[in-house]
């Protein structure tokens, strides 16, 4: 039980996030609008939102014991509570660009169904062209680090490929591809896929020649190199490359869904943009850094779950 | 002596030089010896005489420039688990257990154990050097000392009859290091081993040998028969007329060199 306790120091910051919180949710409740609005939202969706935070804060302060999480956590809440004030005294009166906290939350509860079916969309064109990429970057950058040949033909390729941005060539993967989707998932397989490869061709070149000795001496063939000494070995390489590429991922994501599906966060976010309608898009902005926080999270899990030994 | 009079292994004039584009370098010229079947031969010499160089081509890590090396007859054409080596450097698997780098090489002996054998075959290896209580720890939680324990442990699981050590001992502190020595004498001795271990202590090589060859570089200068009786303990060594000849003989090939070197200087 001890160990979900916090030092008293500790404590002092956490009452102050915890004094921030509860005054954000006051005003949210009780604090009247001083000036004309257009439009006035019902408070639920901000103080769920508000209440998650707190939750996931508090959680987060007694499992890492980090101070920085008590930073965090009164800077965004200070930030709410600035804008909340700022909105309801008409300090800030573009209701069209900046909507007021519990507007923006509101669109969550207008639609949620849109939202959740735009989030699938999205997660399934990332599994197809991430997962696709990750899967034969690695395999190819394995083979490639092992057998010189393969890698004097692939790394020069690779390095004139990776220079031009995957966003530039979309525009015709778009024309090539029979659909949208289809295209979607070529532009984020190709934005990974070699900066992939070109990690993994680096990861097996550093390798420990002492292990790779060992293995020769032990009668190990190339088969058995590749699948059981180097990708063992490079593993949680490869995983850590894995956060790191989704944010890129993500990027072209939201961008080829832009170029004209009609299914996902980035066509919800175009789709809005194109109605003046500021207030989805920025919920929509919300979405995707809270998708790519929670995939980001997944990842680190699985690399702490699959990698229990350290150099 | 335990070593019999069938020879194992034959360096049969063999050459080796480390080259780039613009220079090369003569690491070995011409070395012959004949290594009998379950004997213990050190190879003794300064860092730069080719010993460890030498190692790499019985392990066939490196292949020779000239002339060829036979194991039971055979020519050595690369790496094989009929050859078992310990490194100076650690080599163990950093993502497998102890046990789990023993079963590594049990699996590599090509010898057909079930998944169940091979776990209770690691732990009787890890049991004989000693760290079957470590038995599920991954290198990177063990020490120096138990990692080249492993490292022991694995290569006699290859269960291989020539057993190759390249200064395995050099980075482990000097109390250990006497404990290692013991161990591995005592292993090799009961599994009948031919042994060939690179070493620059020439206590380590009268202590473990039942030859000693002293190399200068690229050749052999000399070598020794250690006629004492195993099992040999260090403090009953040191101070014996037996102990004092050999090292003297030993130093004098050891510095001779040595000293020929510190004059070819002197008179550049």
């Amino acid at each position: 039980m001890k160990r979900f306790l916090l030092d008293r120091r500790m404590y002092a910051e956490y009452a102050v996030a915890a004094a921030l919180f509860a005054v954000n949710i006051l005003l949210a409740l009780f604090m009247p609008y001083l000036t004309e609005h257009k439009r006035i939202y019902d408070s639920g969706a901000y103080i769920a939102a508000l209440v998650i935070a707190f939750l996931i804060y508090t959680a987060g302060v007694h499992a890492t014991r980090r101070k920085s999480a008590s930073d965090i956590a009164v800077v965004l809440f200070a930030f709410f509570l600035a804008w909340e004030i700022a909105y309801k005294t008409g300090a800030v009166r573009n209701d069209l660009l900046i909507p007021s906290p519990e507007g923006l939350f509101h669109v969550f509860a207008e639609k949620p169904e849109e939202i959740w079916q735009d989030v699938l969309g999205s997660l399934q064109l990332l599994f197809w062209g991430f997962f696709l990429a990750i899967l034969f970057g690695t395999l190819l950058g394995l083979l490639a680090g092992w057998i010189p040949r393969v890698r004097e033909v692939l790394l020069p390729i690779s390095n004139v490929i990776t220079l031009i941005p995957p966003l530039m060539f979309s525009a015709y993967l778009i024309m090539v591809f029979a659909t949208f989707r289809e295209a979607a998932v070529a532009v984020i397989f190709f934005a990974v896929f070699w900066p992939t490869f070109q990690g993994t061709v680096t990861r097996v070149a550093l390798m420990d020649r002492a292990v790779i000795e060992a293995a020769k001496t032990m009668g190990v063939g190339t088969a058995g190199m590749l699948a059981r000494v180097i990708f063992p070995y490079c593993l949680p390489g490869i995983i850590k490359s894995i956060s790191r590429s989704l944010r890129g991922a993500f990027m072209c994501l939201t961008g080829a869904e832009m170029l004209g599906i009609n299914l996902g966060i980035g066509y919800f976010i175009e789709k809005y943009k194109s109605f003046a309608d500021y207030r989805c898009v920025l919920a929509g902005i919300v979405t995707v850094g809270v998708i790519t926080t929670v995939i980001d999270i997944l990842v680190n899990r699985a690399e702490k779950a699959l990698i229990r030994w350290e150099q | 002596m335990a070593a019999g009079d069938r020879t194992k292994i034959s360096i049969r004039d063999v050459s080796f030089d480390y080259a780039d584009k613009k220079t090369s370098f003569e690491a070995l010229k011409h070395i012959r010896l004949d290594i009998r079947d379950g004997e213990f031969l050190c190879i003794l010499g300064s860092s730069g005489c080719g010993k460890s160089t030498l190692l790499s081509l019985l392990s066939g890590l490196n292949r020779p420039k000239e002339g060829e090396i036979l194991v039971d007859g055979k020519a050595v054409r690369g790496p094989g688990p009929d050859r078992a080596v310990v490194f100076q450097q650690y080599s163990l698997f950093p993502w497998l257990t102890a046990k789990g780098n023993v079963m590594f090489a049990i699996r590599q002996s090509g010898r057909k154990y079930t998944r169940k054998e091979r776990a209770k075959k690691a732990e009787e290896y890890l049991r004989s050097v000693g760290l079957l209580a470590a038995r599920d720890k991954y290198p990177g939680q063990l020490s120096g000392g138990m990692k080249q324990r492993v490292a022991v442990a694995r290569a006699l699981a290859l269960e291989s009859d020539v057993l190759l050590l390249d200064e395995p001992f050099a980075a482990i502190d000097p109390k250990l290091r006497l404990e290692l020595q013991e161990l591995v004498s005592t292993l090799c001795a009961s599994r009948k081993k031919t042994v060939v271990f690179v070493t620059h202590d020439i206590d380590e090589a009268i202590l473990l040998a039942d030859r000693i060859i002293v190399m200068e570089p690229g050749r052999i200068r000399t070598e020794a028969e250690v006629a004492l009786p195993h099992p040999r303990k260090r403090d009953e060594l040191i101070g014996t007329a037996a102990y004092e000849e050999l090292h003297r003989k030993l130093i004098a090939g050891f510095y001779a060199q040595v000293q020929e070197n510190i004059d070819a200087e002197a008179a550049l």
